[in-house]
Order: structure tokens, then sequence, then C-alpha cells
């Protein structure tokens, strides 16, 4: 009986520890400002939500979202489609030398490396190819990020699918490539949307490419554009929570949908 | 040549096109990441030998940038704020984390909405989850201060002074990151083998001698591969900081990736900035294939 009231109190506790930041964020965003900085209430007395209107209509956050929408879905969709090939190109072919586990390996490589590192040679590169402060310098880099781990989980996805299917494919007269994408990609679908999911999630909420490379509302992105609210208004707190709840708001529903895939996602390789 | 090795290791591959089929399904991935991320690596490179004015090259510095560095006070605080947030921080998630993932491995009520909460700070935007800490820590608006104006104390400041401002940093990085070490863990633990804990079981061993025993050598191996991965994280560590603090104040919490787009964008240092960079780069390769060679060992042992 002990045990179980401890489990309870524990399960409670660590609710509260998560939860209450939250709590407090979209409170925050639902108040005044006379309230949030003289009455300091626990709750919001007189709810309002202009604070959001003021958002779309005063700070152009109708643009970021687009920017962020249009952006992830390209660099995630195009990541997803050249780093399948490749992904399966590692996994079932044994060229010379060992390129493809070299290939695999030098994208792992890559991907240990704090983006950070090569922040100041990508700025200069969309400088110089006139592609600051657009789509498709974002777009560009983010898909190239996203290939580097997107080629390595799926690798592994498509190491589970058995080689005798293709095969069997094979025999009734398909091409290898016909094979991989009637057999191979569809058995492969539910490790790919654990990739897909997982490459939406780190692209959506990417923040310092965003940074570096936009600086107007015309490729601003949800994390860029709220926090060059944050920059300009210092204690413009009603602002600054009604940013965060929208700017928290898409990516935590969708992960919220995906749930079960996101976890497999997140946690393969730590485990195998 | 090369169709021969082919025809003897692959008995797969047909003739004609399926024979180019692995090159032209690397090539595009392959081009767009050497067009975006290879050359820029390399340019960078370029760039570290390089002193700049006003964002463009004036001369040839050979090696002087890196050299500079170990005489940089500030850089070498800022390594020194980095080194101490990263392993305070990741060490307080892994022991969270495991407490957390035994915890919930047994199945009771309420485990399924624990969970998934428990997925929602990893997955909010870290700028986000720097203003919600912002709001928590604020003197004025902040959670902090009116709990306590709500028991009668004063308002509480926790950003302005050097040793909380760091501590708050180091919770925001806990509360956001405690949940992913714990899903690893919790992975860990659901595939360890049964037999050796019912075996435990039968001979009667108490709870502690089951985990020293037992459960905490099983889980080594996944432990420090969450270790590994977070710690690599965490060394590149920007966002948060940049909202929470800016890396104030003064120096407090300037983590190295700070004090480097600082150097670059704000100072336009970009020579230099580059050389911090490309050493930054080097020491986390390091970190990380040395460490992936310890796995190895004892993995093989």
């Amino acid at each position: 009986m002990s045990t179980r009231l401890a489990r309870i109190l524990t399960t409670i506790f660590i609710l509260a520890v998560v939860l209450l930041p939250i709590y407090w964020l979209v409170s925050t965003s639902l108040k005044s400002n006379r309230e949030i900085t003289q009455e300091g209430t626990l709750y919001p007395h007189v709810p309002t939500l202009d604070n959001y209107v003021r958002l779309f209509t005063e700070k152009q956050f109708g643009s970021y979202l687009t920017n962020s929408l249009v952006v992830t879905f390209f660099s995630v969709a195009i990541a997803l489609i050249v780093g399948a090939m490749g992904a399966y190109a590692i996994a079932r072919f044994r060229l010379p030398f060992g390129m493809e586990r070299k290939v695999g390996l030098f994208l792992l490589t890559l991907r240990i490396i704090p983006p950070v590192v090569i922040l100041i040679p990508v700025y200069l590169l969309m400088l110089s190819l006139g592609l600051l402060d657009s789509w498709l310098g974002l777009i560009a880099t983010y898909t190239a990020f996203n290939i580097t781990f997107c080629v390595w989980m799926m690798e592994s996805f498509f190491r589970e699918i058995p080689v005798d299917l293709e095969e069997a494919a094979m025999v009734d007269g398909d091409s290898r490539f016909g094979a991989f994408r009637r057999i191979t990609l569809p058995l492969a679908a539910p490790g790919l949307a654990a990739t897909a999911i997982f490459a939406v999630l780190v692209t959506f909420n990417e923040f310092l490419f965003a940074l570096a490379l936009t600086a107007t509302p015309r490729a601003m992105t949800m994390p860029r554009g709220t926090a060059t609210l944050i920059g300009r208004i210092d204690t413009d707190w009603a602002s600054m929570s009604a940013a965060g709840v929208i700017g928290a708001l898409p990516i935590v529903f969708f992960a919220l949908l995906v749930q079960r895939h996101l976890v497999r996602g997140l946690t393969m390789g730590a485990v195998k | 040549m090369q169709g021969e090795t082919q025809a003897r290791k692959h008995r797969l591959q047909g003739a004609g096109l399926d024979l180019a089929l692995p090159y032209l399904m690397l090539a595009p991935g392959l081009m767009i990441v050497l067009g975006v991320l290879v050359y820029p690596l390399w340019d960078g490179l370029r760039a570290s030998a390089k002193a700049y004015r006003y964002g463009s090259p004036v001369a040839d510095v050979g090696l002087q940038n890196y050299v500079r560095l170990w005489s940089d006070a500030q850089f070498l605080n800022s390594l020194w704020v980095t080194v101490k947030f990263v392993a305070l921080s990741v060490s307080l998630e892994a022991v969270l984390g495991f407490a957390l993932a035994l915890f919930c491995l047994h199945e009771f009520r309420g485990i399924r909405l624990l969970r998934t909460v428990l997925i929602i700070p990893m997955v909010i935007t870290p700028v986000v989850v720097a203003i919600v800490f912002r709001l928590i820590y604020a003197s004025d608006a902040g959670m902090l201060t009116a709990l306590s104006e709500a028991m009668g104390g004063g308002a509480v400041q926790i950003l302005g002074s050097p040793l909380k401002a760091f501590i708050g940093l180091v919770v925001l990085d806990v509360w956001e990151w405690t949940p992913l070490m714990f899903l690893i863990l919790l992975a860990g633990l659901q595939s360890l083998p049964h037999e050796p804990f019912e075996a435990a079981r039968v001979d009667g061993a108490g709870a502690w001698r089951v985990f020293a025993d037992l459960t905490f050598p099983m889980m080594r191996p996944v432990l420090a591969v969450a270790i590994v991965l977070r710690t690599i994280d965490a060394f590149g560590t920007f966002d948060q900081v940049f909202v929470l603090t800016r890396g104030g104040p003064g120096e407090a919490t300037r983590l190295i990736s700070i004090y480097g787009y600082d150097t670059a964008f704000k100072f336009q240092q970009t020579g230099y900035a580059a050389a911090l960079f490309v050493t930054i780069g080097l020491v986390v390769l390091a970190l990380a294939f040395s460490a992936i060679r310890l796995l190895r060992r004892v993995d093989a042992s």
C-alpha cells in the first residue's frame, strides 16, 4: 500500500515539474502586461486573446509560420527521397574498396560535428550565391543536414528487410530499382516515418542557421521570428509568452500525434 | 575489374543499368552534402588561416589564429564554462533519467500519461524552452517571484547573478533533456533478458543487489551511448543560451558556441572565429571517436 502511495506521489511530482513551466507560459500569454508585472497573479484574472491577435496583425507571425512550413516540408521531403536511395545503396550493395561503408561512416562523422562549426562558411557561401534571406538558402542547408542522419537511420531499417523478397520480385521481371521502389520502400514505411518525424522536429525547431541566414519576414522561420521579438522588446512579457505558445504549438501537436513513431526514432541506435 | 569484383561478390547485381545503380543512388545525396556541408568545412579551414577586416580577408596568418586562442582569456573562460555546463547537465540527466526509467519499468496506472507528458520538453522548440524559463526566472513577471510573493516573500532574482544564472541554465537543460535520457534508458531496460532477474528473485536477492549486480552492469553499454550522444549534443548548445541570458551576466553563461558566434558576427573577426570553430569541431570529433573506441572495447570484453 505504501509503495503505491509513493508511486502516485512521485508521478504527480514529475507531472508537476514538467507541466508547471508550460502552464505558466500559457497562463502568462492570456494576461495583459499590466496584470503580469503589477499584479503578479497566479492565473489570468481577466483572460484575453489580445496578445495572440497582435502577433498576427502587427508582428508578421503569419509569414513566419508559412516560411517554417515551406522550408520544413521541402528540406525533409528532399532529404528523405535522396537519403532513402543512398541508404539503400549502402545497405544492399558491396562496392569496390568498401566504398559504401566509407560513405556511411563519412556521413556519420559529419553528423557528429556540431553544426555551429560550419556556420560561418555556410553564411559566406549563401552570401556569395545571393541566397541569404531566402527559402532556397535555408532549404539547401537543412536538406544537407537532414541527409546526414536520414541515410544513417534508414540504412538500419533497410537492413532489417530480407533480401529474398527483392530477389523474388526480380525473378518476376522487376529491375533492381523497381524492386526497391515496389517492395523494399513500402516494407520500410514505419522506419521511414520515424526518420521523417525526427527530421521534421529538428528542422522546424532549428534556430542557429535561421538566425545567421535570414534577416526579414520574407524568410524568417518561427523560432527566428520569435527570437527577434524578444530582442526588440525586452519586457513585453505578454507578446513574448504568446509567441512562445504559437511557436511551440504546431510541433508539440505534431509530436503527440505521431508519438509512437517518434519514440522509436529518438531511441533507435542508442539501444542497438 | 569493377565488374568482376561485383560479379564475384554479389549475385544480385544484374547487367547494364543495374551495375551503375548503386552509384546513381548514392550520387544525389552525396552531391548535396559535398556542396552544402563539405565545401564550407574546407572553406572554413582556409578562412581560419587568414586575418579579416570588416568581413573581408586582408592577410594570410598561417596558424596564428589557432595559437592566439590559447592566450585568449575569454576563449579559455568560455571553454571552461562549456565543460562545466556539459558535465553538470549530462550527469544530472543520466542519474535522473535512469531513476525515472527504473520507476516506469513496471506497468502501473498513469504510466502512459507520464510517458506522453515527458515527450513535451524535448520536442518544444529550444527557443521557446528558453522563453519558458525566462518567464520562470524573471524578477517581475516570473513564476518563482509570483510563488514567493503568494507565500509572503519578496521578488526572486535569478538571471542577474552569475552563479544563479549558470545554475538556471543547467536546470533548463536538465528539464529539456532528461526525458530523452529516460526514453533511451527505458528502451534499454525493456530489452534486457528476463532470465537473470528471475534467477535472482528465486535466490532471494534484494532490490539493491539486483540493481548493483545485474541491472547496472547490463545497462552500462546503453548508458554509455546515451551519455556520449547527449554530451556531443550539449557541446553545441546555442539557442537556449542565446535567448535566456545571451551569455551573461558578464561571461557566466557564455558557452563556446555563443563566444564563437559573437566573434564572427558581432566583432567581425571571421578568421579567428573560423579557427575557434575548427578547434571545437576537432575536440568534439576526438571525444566522439575515443568514446566509440572505448565502447567497442567494452562490447568485446
